[in-house]
Order: structure tokens, then sequence, then C-alpha cells
């Protein structure tokens, strides 16, 4: 189990550096810099080449990579261009925020697929079967921000049931910083009234965002459940009289999830990517909308910045998934 | 029961009883009294001397003061930390008096050195907002003989210094040099925090880039109160990424106020909605085609008063500046024209736009679509200001044709055609169509040394009659900006320098 949780971190490693080099000169073969923004509407060409000189801008792109790749090396992600704060710093301020999101949504996802493609297969080609096979379709199909803001309107506009944008009220005070996470915080300090107050804003964004999710997992897992109703074992089960319910759930389920398993770990990817969207819609002040700032501005440190931690995350959670595969298929775990 | 169905079972009954009493009792969003929500845009950090753009003056009106401050609409120049000025007669010598007593945020006087500091700041940082200074102003040449005396000598004659004026905040010298790390004059410090003496005060603690600011009430503040004991106290900004978003919130009236930038529905949509109205005011902010005027075929005249031509001024907006009208016709006979003396009209023209300034797609789209019915064929290509500004650098990295505005920040010819069309300015984004008439420079030279401005507006008038003639862009519109505000807001006062972001003047009903 160590051996192969140290392989697969060592593994991930030039991967991660493959990421780094594809990113630094993509980002940086574009003409575009911050300087001349920053130099702003009256600036002189001599202005801008000394801005261009004071960020190291003009040094050839070979030794910028080695002079960022030792302050990587040292977690240090440089400084933004323009908020002039450490990169690492509004990272750590935003992730969590995003973090929050994502997991809600994958947990959501997670644990409305998993028995809704498993009551579909049960039901093949039945009602329920049909009805999930339209939902799953239209879940993949239908565009985040439409979906986003047809919620809105209903939950927020018409019933004023929840909040309409943001992650907490406005009037509210956050709780102490420890995690980020806003949930576990309020929690942390006591503050009920916090940790509702950010369920509610919780929940519209991560409605939307678990849609596509949720229908990938619900038929991955449909179409798992499906393939092992047909093995002998299962007929032997219900020859020897295992109750029906104890059977699907206990032995069936356990046999047929790894392919839904291995979509969760490629599905957090696009659910961060999708986080972008939906952090714009909702007001949501995570990583998405900052990263997309900075795309636009060209502000590169922090483009290089959150693709790496982004990266890091990203090949954590495969690796987590890895895992939990051992976990809940022992033939799987003997190769651990 | 296990340990893990215990605890999703406790999450779950957790989770229920969170949200009963919301369903129970609607959502009902409630606006404090005393408090008011922009969604407008926030800068991209909070130091007025390195960032120079819209966003920021509706931060740094609230925070800081200035010498001069422009108000009302057209904007006048008024007396504001300075109490008057004398200019010597051969226009190099400018002398302000400061008000005596006006205070910073932490207490101590604003002085003289305050104001020569904050000046030689800009100078030394030179960025944003130094470009209307650095050609005529050294920063030795900036002192105060007393206490409550400031004065500038400039190199050379420089008619707009005075208008250029405000452009410059005034920070609170001692507080920045406590916070200088590397010989930085405090730049990366006071991009998160304030020194300022307005008539807000920032609350640091709660400052998160591009997405909130928190200012308070500063009741010390020189203008005093008495005016307007209506303020708001407290002053959020929490911009809306969104337009539907913005548009709802301001319906629900969780945001006060939107930003000037609203597509036609949404204003209609604002029109019909109750609780709510729309603020229309005329701004100074130019749309503007740009064409490299370097670039074969565009270097050929006809051919811009082709492009010109095709362009349908009244059916993008309300209020065409001058110039050219819609007429395809017209185009046509031009194009011809620039076809025969050889300019290769059938070449495609690249035109680009900023991919998340919906207003310039449209634009671009419209004139695409007039153009190919005479046989023009103009390329959309998606970019970036960031891009296109960088580009801009060189005639030969110049795009065909771009899209963008030109703003007002200090209100003189300067800022427009100056900057746009004198051939020094070269290499920078504001004369990126590379325009080049001799003519038109020794005008606007000439206009820009001469201190009276009786004397200088023929000079502009002639200057602008020569470009109009060699039309070097397409000039669209002159920007009405329109920006949905709750009813609770009154007296909402707009200038075209700051876009009506200073928040002193507004009464805010409870």
């Amino acid at each position: 189990m160590l051996r192969f949780i140290l392989r697969r971190v060592l593994l991930a490693i030039p991967s991660l550096f493959g990421l780094l080099v594809l990113t630094f000169f993509l980002v940086r073969v574009v003409p575009a810099d911050p300087a001349t923004a920053l130099a702003g509407e009256n600036a002189t060409p001599a202005q801008i080449a000394a801005i261009r000189h004071e960020y190291g801008f003009d040094q050839p792109l070979y030794k910028q990579f080695v002079v960022y790749l030792g302050q990587v090396a040292r977690f240090d992600f440089g400084e933004s261009a323009y908020s002039r704060r450490p990169v690492s710093l509004d990272i750590k301020q935003r992730l969590p925020a995003t973090l929050e999101l994502t997991i809600t949504s994958l947990l959501l996802g997670t644990f409305l697929g998993i028995p809704l493609g498993t009551i579909a297969a049960v039901y093949h080609n039945r009602w329920p079967d049909i009805t999930l096979r339209i939902l799953s379709v239209a879940g993949v199909a239908i565009a985040a921000f439409w979906f986003a803001i047809e919620l809105q309107l209903l939950f927020s506009m018409e019933l004023d049931w929840l909040p309409l944008r943001g992650r907490l009220s406005s009037s509210m005070d956050a709780p102490p910083l420890v995690t980020g996470f806003m949930l576990i915080d309020s929690l942390l300090a006591g503050r009920w009234d916090a940790f509702t107050d950010t369920l509610h804003h919780l929940i519209l964004p991560a409605m939307t965002l678990s849609l596509g999710g949720l229908a990938t997992i619900a038929r991955f897992t449909r179409a798992g459940v499906l393939e092992t109703l047909q093995r002998d074992f299962v007929t032997y089960a219900r020859a020897q009289g295992v109750p029906s319910r104890v059977l699907i759930w206990k032995y069936v389920l356990k046999n047929s999830i790894v392919a839904a398993l291995t979509q969760i770990g490629l599905l957090f990817g696009g659910l961060i990517a999708g986080a972008v969207v939906v952090e714009t819609i909702f007001d949501w002040p995570g990583i998405g909308f900052y990263t997309v700032q900075a795309i636009l501005t060209a502000d590169y440190k922090v483009i290089l910045g959150v693709t790496v931690v982004i990266g890091v995350i990203y090949a954590a959670v495969n690796i987590l998934v890895d895992l939990i595969h051992g976990l809940v298929d022992p033939r799987l775990r003997e190769q651990l | 029961m296990t340990f893990w169905s215990k605890l999703a079972g406790a999450v779950a009954i957790a989770a229920a009883v969170s949200l009963t009493p919301q369903i129970l009792t609607p959502y009902a969003y409630a606006a404090q009294p005393g408090t008011l929500v922009t969604g407008d845009n926030l800068p991209a950090n909070l130091d007025p001397h390195q960032i120079f753009d819209v966003p920021m003056q509706l931060y740094s009106l609230n925070e800081y003061d200035n010498l001069y401050r422009y108000e009302g609409n057209p904007p006048e120049l008024k007396p504001w930390l300075a109490e008057s000025y004398t200019v010597s007669p051969d226009g190099l010598t400018y002398e302000f008096k400061l008000r005596h007593g006006a205070k910073f945020h932490d207490g101590s006087e604003i002085t003289a050195d305050d104001v020569v500091y904050s000046f030689k700041r800009v100078l030394a940082l030179g960025k944003g907002p130094s470009g209307a200074f650095k050609p005529v102003l050294k920063p030795d040449n900036v002192t105060a003989p007393d206490k409550y005396t400031v004065k500038f000598v400039l190199d050379h004659a420089y008619a707009p210094f005075l208008s250029a004026v405000p452009i410059v905040m005034v920070v609170n010298q001692k507080i920045l040099k406590a916070h200088e790390k590397n010989n930085d004059w405090g730049a990366a410090w006071l991009g998160s925090n304030g020194a300022g003496s307005g008539a807000y005060i920032l609350d640091a603690s709660t400052y998160r880039p591009l997405e909130r600011v928190d200012l308070k009430q500063n009741p010390a503040h020189f203008k005093g109160w008495s005016d307007n004991p209506q303020a708001p106290k407290e002053v959020q900004i929490i911009p809306t990424r969104e337009t539907s978003t913005r548009v709802l919130a301001l319906l629900k009236g969780s945001v006060d106020m939107t930003d000037s930038y609203l597509p036609t529905d949404q204003v209609e949509r604002i029109q019909k909605a109750k609780g709510v109205h729309i603020e229309k005011h005329t701004s100074m902010r130019v749309f503007v085609l740009r064409m490299n005027n370097t670039k074969p075929p565009l270097d050929n005249i006809n051919m811009r008063k082709c492009l010109a031509h095709a362009f349908n001024y009244d059916g993008f907006i309300t209020e065409i500046l001058k110039g050219y009208d819609y007429d395809l016709k017209k185009a046509k006979a031009f194009c011809d024209k620039a076809k025969a003396e050889g300019a290769p009209t059938t070449r495609p023209i690249e035109i680009h736009i900023q991919s998340q300034l919906e207003q310039t797609n449209q634009a671009a789209q419209l004139l695409q679509s007039d153009l190919s019915q005479i046989g023009i064929n103009l390329k959309i290509v998606s970019d970036t200001w960031a891009n296109i500004t960088t580009n801009t650098a060189k005639a030969d990295t110049t795009p065909d044709m771009w899209v963008h505005w030109v703003s007002t920040y200090f209100v003189d010819p300067e800022n427009w055609v100056g900057q746009m069309y004198d051939s020094q300015f070269h290499g920078t984004w504001k004369a990126s169509s590379w325009y080049k008439n001799p003519k038109v420079d020794e005008l606007l030279r000439k206009a820009r040394s001469v201190t009276d401005q009786k004397e200088r507006q023929p000079l502009y008038e002639e200057a602008t009659r020569l470009i109009v003639a060699d039309s070097p862009d397409i000039w669209v519109y002159n920007t009405v900006e329109l920006r949905g505000v709750t009813d609770r807001v009154k007296d909402f006062r707009f200038s075209p320098v700051g876009s009506g972001g200073e928040m002193r003047w507004i009464k805010l009903a409870n």
C-alpha cells in the first residue's frame, strides 16, 4: 500500500513538471504582458520598457523559466503584477471556496448518482430507467449558465427561499478563518447562523455544478450494475434466497462501482473547470473568476500558480480514487 | 448501524434542520439602513498611483482627496484640498495654496510635504497616472516652499497641466514611509491598504482583490457632512460579474447600483420594474473602431472613408459623435476609388475585439455584415485588452483594426484628440492608428504650449477638421451611461470623470 502511494506520487512529479513547462511556454509565447496595461492611458514606450524591465519581462524566456522554477520549488509563486500580493496568498484565500463548492457538488453527484443509476439498472427498460436516461442526457446537455439562471429565477426571485449570489450574506460577519472552508470554520467557531447562511448560499451553485457529474455517475453506475446482474454469482445468490434488497445494494453494487469511481476522479477536473462559469454567475468568491481575470490581463504568474496548484490537487484526487478502488474491491487491493 | 451511516444520518438531519426555518420564512433581503451596496467593478489593486482606470476612480474619489476635483456634468474644476492656485505668465510655474486643517484618516494634518511626496511617488512609480506629467515635470521641480504651498516648475509650457492635476490623489507620507520595502514607495502595501483623507475610510481587514471593498464614512472629513446628513454611512463595493445576476440583485434590492455597461434588454427590464430606475447620463467616453493607417489597404484614404461610411451608426446607438454618415453607396464608391488607386481591397481585414466586452463584438459584426455587401471581407478576431495594447507598441504588430473606448481622465482636448493623433505618441495604444500628418502635429503641439484657452480652441478645431478629412479611425459614439439604481438612492450626482462614483453626494432614503 505504502509502496503504491509512493510510486504514484513519484509518477505524478514528471507529469506536473510537464504541466509547468507547457503552461509556462504557452502563456509566455503570446506576446501580451501586463506592462502596457500597467503603464496606463498616456504611457510612453520608454515607460513601458521600464516596467517590463522591473518585472523581468525583457529577459530571455528560458532564463525567466529557470528563475520561476527555482521559486516554485520553494512553493513561491511570485507576486501578481496587478494586485501586488503574493499569488500564494490569493490562492490560499480563494481555493477553499472553490473546493468547498466542487466537493459539495461531487458528493451531491455521487450520493444521488449511484442510487439513481442502480435503480435504473434494476428497473431496466421500465419507466424509472427511461426517465433517468432522459434526465441524464439532459444533465450532460444542459448549459450550466442557463440552468443556473433558471434556478436563480425560481428559488431566489419567485419563491424567495435561497439567496441569489455570494457565499455569505453581506450583513453577516465571517467566522474566523481557520480552514477557509466556511462550513467547517463556522462550526468550529460555534456560529450556527453563519453555518446555515453559508449552506443556503451553497445550495444553488452546488446544484448547478453537480448536474453534469450526477448524470455521468448515474450512467456509469447503471451500466456497471446491469453487467453485474448477468453474472453467475447473482443467479446463485438469488437461488440461495438472498433477499433482493441485500443482493443489489450490498453485493451487486460493490462489484459494479469501479467504473463509476474512476469517473469521479476524472470528473473532479471537469468540476473545477465548470466552477469558472458557476462562480461567475453566483459571484462565488473562488479561484475560477480570479483565474479568468488573470488570463484576460495576461497576469501569467497567477495563471501558472493556479495551474500548478490545481494540477497537484487533481493528481492527489486521482491517487485517492485508486486507493478507494482497493477498499471497495479486494481483488484490486492485491495489485496495490 | 456503522459509524459512517450514523454520521451520514446526522449530517442529513443537520441539513434538514438548518433548512426548515428558511423554507418557512422567505429569504427576504432587507436593505440595511445607511448602507449602500454597489455592484460596480473594482480596480486590480487599491493604489491610486499604480492603477489608473474607471474602476479606480470609484474607489479613489472616496478614499482619497486631490488638490482640485471635477464635479458635475459637464465637469467643472473645483478647489478641493487646494483653495486656489496661481500660474506665472510664461505658463511654467504653478503654485497651489492648501486649505488649513484638513486631516488624513489617522488624524495628522495634510501638508504641502504630503502633496510633494504624492507627485514624486506618481513620477517614480511610472505607472498609469504618471503619463500626463512625465514629459513636462521632473520630480525635483515639485517643492514645498512652506507648509501650505506646493510649487510646480514645468520643463516647458503645457496647457493641459491644470486639467491633469486632479489625477493625482494625495497620500499620507508618514504611513507610506513606514511601509516601504526595497524602495518600492510602499507600492506592495498600498495595493491592499488605504492611506487617504477622503470622505470614506477603507476597512482593509475585509478587502478582497476584485471582490470586496468596505468603506465607512469619515466623520472628520474637511468638507463636513452638514450639507448632506443622509449620505451613506457605509459603502460596500461588491462587484457582480454576470449581467443577469447583477440585474436580478438590483431587482431584489441586494445591490443598490449596477455598473454602466448594461445591454438594452436589461435596461428595459429595469425600467419596467418597481422600486428601481435607470440613471441616464451623457458621458464623455468615446467609442472608436481603430484602423492601422500604415497597413495596406488601410493606408489608402479612400479605403478608410469607405469603411467609415459602411458603419451603421444609427443602427448601432442613439447618439453619433460626428463626421461620417452611414451610406453604403458612398462607401462602395470610395472602395472602388481605392481599388482603382491600387489598394489591395480584397485582402481580408482583421478586426480585433475585446472578447469580454460584448459591445465591441456587436460593433464589429455590424460592420462585417455591411462590408460583405460591398465585397469587403472583414474577419473578427477575439482578443484581450492586455494582448491588444501590447501589440499596438509597433506598427507592424498592430492589428488592421480594433475596438475600444477612450474614457475621460482629465477634461482637456489633450485627453482625446491630442494623445490620439499627435504622432509623437506613436507606440502608445491611444495613438495606435499610427496616424501622421505634420500639419496636425504642429497644430496640436502649439495648442499644448499656449496657455490662453481662447487661443487653444481654434487650434484644436483646425486639427480636428484635418483629422476628420483624413478619416484615420471610425468614431462611433459618445457613450450614454445607463445605470440601474434602487429608488432609495436619491441625488445620484454624475460626472464623466469618475462616472458618478463619488458617494458623498448621494442621499440614502431608508
